[in-house]
């Protein structure tokens, strides 16, 4: 009994003040993931990435749009959409304060143009991650401008892509080459 | 699979077999040098498990039930065994059961730790154990379709839930009792952690004389969420949410049955870190169930000091891992946040200071007069039950087998350092909270040695190739005692089969012997000392078969006639 009392007395006071007073999470608290919608280029590795499927795509042929969105009441703050995301678009914060009013105020949204095809007119990606892509394979081949024929195909949907090689093969008449080649 | 041929271990116990029943095993697959599979002849399989049980001292750790009519048209019921003898490994008893007459012989009746396995194989994939004495359900409740067995691989969506057959609870209680007996249910709430099971205390007087319980209340079928909706890696964040207290230990025998089924190597220094983790995770929740010790014996003040001490092992997972509970750590492969000097410094730190709070609070704790009146000799389980219903944990240390996953299997980074099992020879709650108090000490020591010995270099590996229907065991020491996952990889990147065995599964149905003799105010204290894990309630229920009447006690009011044991709500 007179230990416990030492211990009590050696203590004090152990309860912190919040929400009174403000509360330090640990410095690499995993905490409220934080999307950067400028950075993101919609290409939804994230939403293969979230185990709780807490991220959503949803595609908008009509309107050509592409909402990127994330549940908060869902996330599990486990931070795989920050080591899947290609350009940093989204981190984890230390922020754990999360307590809405209303449910809806958990979503947060991102709306993304989606690009049309070239050949087709159709939407077949989002803008940015084509764009992106350009950019990408420019890097690697070294070049800083793309011609108009590498935008043309860049700006081509697959199936454009596969149907216009075709034709081309076909102009090509390599059945005539191959007898005057014989 | 054959370049370890030299490394096995377990061999004996087969060629053993093979002498004793010369036809019975036809297939012998080995996982890893530790782990067999072996296909046995159902007529052979209550022999086959009665030796490897009883002679060649096995404990049964899981039983799996899986549909593989897709793969080889027959179910197929594995028992794993924990071999624990002279060659310590797993073997795995795989019995085919025909997709026509879909029965296989039940074990029960010679290893009777195999009860809730089979029971619960019945419910999830309708197969019948000729000859299990229990025929009531386990895991499904009293208004499910008869006919639906969920886990059948043509059954239902994962979303499914139909709609309910009846009104009535129809499970019914077993009791033992040769006089006549007052009947006080408890539950579907409980009186000691505020969670769903059904308890019924057959009384006479105050003198508790069989009890029964149901659990599986809040049954949250994560293992068809798995294997329907998750890929392989994201299932490590579901693991790590079987549980509210011991979550990482999940997470890591999960990953670990992938890495052995799929032959991954991680890299020791992630090793070193998973053992690392566990032990922080232990700290926090035996110091938890120390402090709960305190409070079922009227001691809160001892209850707020060990919870006070307890904040620091919650402090340093946050700083290790970035989250105060469920760690997510894991990848197949390794884990995802290395520990850095400062964290290293700052571990080290509270690791010293978390030894003297301990030893400080357990000296107040020991010497508090009616502590050892409430705790000696109170829900003793009897060495006999332990062997008969393979326990885990301080549940089965606190009774004289020094049976701990740590030192009996290789996992994670605890072949490099030194550590002996705990054990006591008391058999009551006494008993079980000294294994508790020195692993805490343990746990401690191996932090540091942990972080002394953790080599440098890679975390992770991703350097392996997901191959279809692999399958293995993963397993780990939760604070509670050995968690063992069962997985088998599907085609599609994710898991054809998972069975998640939590410690405290195995631990349930030795219950009912410990509170047999006991007063009905030890009940919260026996209950207690098992460290229940399970979700959240409010309120007992007392039903009076004498008189015919109910009465509903309020859980408060429970909870204080343990502690002050004074104004029975009974009368």
């Amino acid at each position: 009994m007179f230990k416990l009392l030492k211990e009590i007395l050696r203590t004090g006071d152990a309860t912190v003040q919040y929400p009174f007073a403000p509360y330090e999470a640990s410095k690499d608290f995993r905490g409220k993931p934080e999307h950067d919608a400028e950075k993101c280029i919609a290409c939804a590795a994230c939403t293969i990435a979230c185990p709780p499927n807490a991220i959503h795509m949803e595609t908008d042929l009509d309107a050509g749009t592409r909402t990127w969105s994330i549940d908060y009441g869902r996330c599990i703050f486990c931070g795989r959409c920050e080591e899947s995301c290609p350009t940093g678009a989204i981190g984890l914060t230390p922020e754990f304060e999360l307590a809405v009013m209303s449910k809806e105020d958990l979503t947060v949204k991102a709306v993304f143009q989606l690009d049309h095809c070239r050949s087709c007119g159709k939407p077949f990606a989002p803008l940015k991650e084509v764009e992106y892509v350009g950019k990408l394979l420019a890097q690697t081949g070294g070049e800083t401008e793309r011609s108009a024929r590498e935008e043309q195909i860049l700006h081509t949907c697959p199936e454009c892509k596969r149907k216009n090689d075709l034709e081309q093969v076909s102009r090509m008449k390599i059945a005539a080459q191959m007898e005057t080649s014989k | 699979m054959d370049m370890f041929v030299q490394d096995r271990v377990g061999g004996e116990y087969l060629t053993a077999l093979r002498t004793v029943l010369p036809n019975a095993i036809v297939n012998e697959e080995w996982q890893t040098p530790r782990q067999v599979t072996i296909t046995v002849t159902a007529d052979a399989l209550a022999d086959v498990m009665k030796t490897l049980y009883y002679e060649h001292y096995g404990w049964v750790s899981v039983v799996v039930g899986n549909d593989e009519r897709p793969l080889n048209g027959h179910f197929a019921v594995y028992y794993v065994l924990s071999m624990e003898g002279p060659q310590k490994c797993h073997i795995v008893v795989r019995v085919e059961v025909s997709a026509i007459t879909q029965e296989w012989p039940s074990v029960t009746p010679v290893v009777p730790a195999c009860v809730w396995g089979e029971r619960e194989v019945r419910d999830m994939f309708g197969l019948t154990p000729v000859g299990l004495p229990d025929a009531r359900r386990l895991v499904l409740p009293d208004d499910w379709p008869d006919d639906l067995h969920p886990l059948r691989k043509d059954a239902m969506d994962y979303r499914t839930r139909p709609a309910p057959t009846q009104d009535d609870e129809t499970y019914e209680f077993i009791n033992d009792a040769k006089q006549e007996t007052t009947i006080v249910p408890i539950g579907p709430l409980h009186i000691t952690s505020d969670e769903p099971g059904h308890f019924r205390l057959f009384v006479d007087g105050e003198d508790i004389i069989d009890a029964d319980y149901r659990m599986f209340y809040v049954h949250r079928g994560m293992e068809k969420a798995a294997e329907a909706r998750m890929g392989y890696n994201e299932v490590t964040f579901l693991a790590d949410r079987v549980c509210g207290i011991c979550g990482y230990a999940h997470s890591v025998a999960y990953t670990t049955s992938v890495e052995n089924a799929l032959g991954v190597v991680v890299p020791e220094r992630g090793q070193a870190i998973r053992a690392i983790l566990l032990e922080t995770e232990r700290l926090h929740s035996h110091l938890l169930n120390l402090g709960l010790v305190c409070h079922y014996t009227g001691f809160d003040s001892g209850f707020q000091q060990f919870f006070r001490v307890r904040e620091k092992a919650m402090v340093l997972a946050e700083v290790l891992t970035g989250s105060r509970k469920t760690y997510g750590m894991n990848l197949i492969g390794g884990v995802r946040r290395d520990i850095l000097g400062d964290q290293a410094i700052e571990t080290r730190r509270v690791v010293a200071e978390l030894r003297e709070d301990v030893n400080r609070l357990v000296d107040i704790l020991l010497e508090t007069a009616n502590i050892t009146g409430r705790v000696v000799g109170v829900g003793k389980l009897d060495k006999q039950v332990a062997r008969d219903f393979s326990p885990v944990g301080p549940m089965v240390r606190g009774s004289g087998f020094a049976r701990d996953t740590r030192s009996d299997h290789t996992f994670a980074g605890y072949a490099s350092v030194p550590f002996t099992p705990r054990s006591h020879d008391g058999c009551d709650v006494l008993s079980r909270t000294l294994v508790r108090i020195e692993e805490v000490h343990d746990s401690l020591n191996l932090i540091e040695a942990l972080l002394d010995v953790a080599p440098g270099g890679r975390i992770l590996t991703e350097d392996f190739e997901y191959k279809p229907h692999k399958f293995a065991l993963g397993f780990t020491e939760a604070p509670r005692g050995e968690d063992i996952h069962w997985s088998m990889t599907g085609d599609n990147q994710k898991l054809y089969r998972w069975r998640c065995r939590a410690s405290t599964y195995n631990n349930w149905p030795v219950l009912r012997y410990m509170l047999r003799g006991n007063t009905v105010s030890d009940a919260a204290v026996i209950v207690g000392s098992l460290d229940p894990c399970y979700s959240c309630t409010d309120r007992v229920t007392v039903v009076d078969v004498r008189k015919h009447s109910a009465q509903t006690v309020p859980y408060k009011e429970m909870e204080r006639y343990g502690r002050e044991r004074k104004d029975s709500p009974l009368k």
